[in-house]
């Protein structure tokens, strides 16, 4: 699968159920190896103000990772259907976007008949600047059925930004110099690995957070017996007694279970 | 692009910062006098929407129009959203774009 299907499951809006169902599509086409980049959610307006990195012009910066694959919502407009692609506008309240969507097989010609002006429409695609223009070359469009979709679409957009700016900003210790420590895997970028450690971090504080970010590294994932909470304390360089409060509020959310005895755990996300 | 008329999401508390401005609003339909539809915005206050709904309004609609007063819209465009829809998500959408996460959206 080349997109993690669990990404966006536990959001704080509720209405879950179709999301993996979405990020499940898998685009064909695309070249190297953008394939395993994810799905970004955004706002056009993100899009919009997003800037291209100068060495190579289809990198786009957003929250300050570099995005390629993004999801949208919005309002068709301008629809204008020609013998080998369909472009139109995609208007989320935030901005508007040029997309195009290539007509290949039957399946796209049912796809894009279906789309109409002032219609509600999810759309994945990747981004590309042509002529100094921003635009979306679309893989998928879904007429959206639940306008809930709408709501959670934003609260994704929402979460995504935060998540990756807060993991900039506060730089936090334990990230940041656990990632020169551990081989992150190959060519795995920032914002992917960002981007998997979503979860509902709601009411977790900070330390809770370090010590959640400590059990999903992968060295500690690849601890069968887990991690000895002395050691999380160590790393960290936090008290003891924090560190107990912290797993048992953890523990509390199912995020974290204790393995061979109550001094180590693991995450649950192994 | 074109980015100079986003349509922010509001409720009724927000409209009034945005009299004379492109909004969006979902309000659940109380009672329709033709012409202009009175109904409950996601906060639970009265509205008044304006224009003609191209088909009959369900429960629930989406206006996308110029905010006309602090208790009005001039719609232009309207979306049934159906019978059942979560008003609180919806809400907590208009709260995001107008506080923490407005450079997101205007």
């Amino acid at each position: 699968m080349m997109f993690e299907s669990s990404q966006f499951d536990s959001m704080p809006g509720g209405a879950t159920g179709f999301v993996s169902s979405q990020t499940a599509d898998p685009s064909p086409s695309s070249a190297k190896s953008r394939d395993n980049q994810p799905m970004y959610p955004v706002t056009v307006k993100q899009i919009i103000e997003a800037s291209t990195s100068a060495d190579d012009k289809s990198n786009f910066l957003i929250d300050g990772i570099s995005v390629y694959n993004v999801k949208l919502l919005g309002m068709v407009f301008d629809k204008s259907a020609r013998v080998t692609d369909v472009s139109f506008v995609i208007d989320d309240g935030t901005g508007r976007i040029s997309c195009n969507r290539w007509v290949n097989d039957s399946q796209d010609t049912q796809e894009v008949e279906e789309l109409t002006d002032e219609i509600y429409v999810r759309v994945h695609g990747h981004l590309k600047s042509s002529q100094g223009k921003k635009q979306v070359v679309v893989y998928a469009i879904r007429p959206v059925k639940d306008y809930n979709e709408i709501a959670n679409h934003f609260i994704e957009c929402a979460h995504a930004h935060s998540c990756n700016t807060r993991l900039q900003h506060n730089g936090s210790a334990s990230l940041a110099s656990t990632t020169v420590t551990t081989p992150n895997k190959a060519h795995q970028t920032i914002s992917s690995s960002q981007i998997s450690q979503e979860y509902n971090l709601d009411g977790l504080g900070s330390i809770d957070k370090m010590v959640l970010d400590y059990l999903q590294l992968p060295s500690s994932l690849a601890q069968e017996k887990g991690i000895h909470r002395n050691e999380i304390a160590q790393k960290l360089k936090v008290s003891q007694e924090k560190i107990i409060e912290a797993i048992e509020s953890l523990e509390s959310e199912g995020l974290v279970y204790s393995t061979i005895d109550e001094f180590h755990y693991k995450s649950t996300a192994s | 692009m074109d980015t100079s008329n986003p349509a922010v999401f509001v409720n009724a508390e927000l409209l009034r910062m945005y009299v004379g401005r492109r909004v969006r609003a979902v309000i659940q339909v109380l009672r329709n006098d033709g012409g202009s539809i009175v109904g409950k915005s996601t906060d639970e206050q009265q509205l008044v929407v304006k224009g003609h709904p191209s088909s009959p309004p369900t429960t629930f609609v989406e206006v996308i129009g110029v905010a006309d007063t602090n208790q009005s819209i001039n719609a232009e465009i309207w979306t049934n959203f159906g019978d059942n829809f979560d008003t609180a998500s919806y809400n907590t959408v208009c709260q995001l774009a107008n506080g923490d996460f407005k450079h997101l959206f205007i």
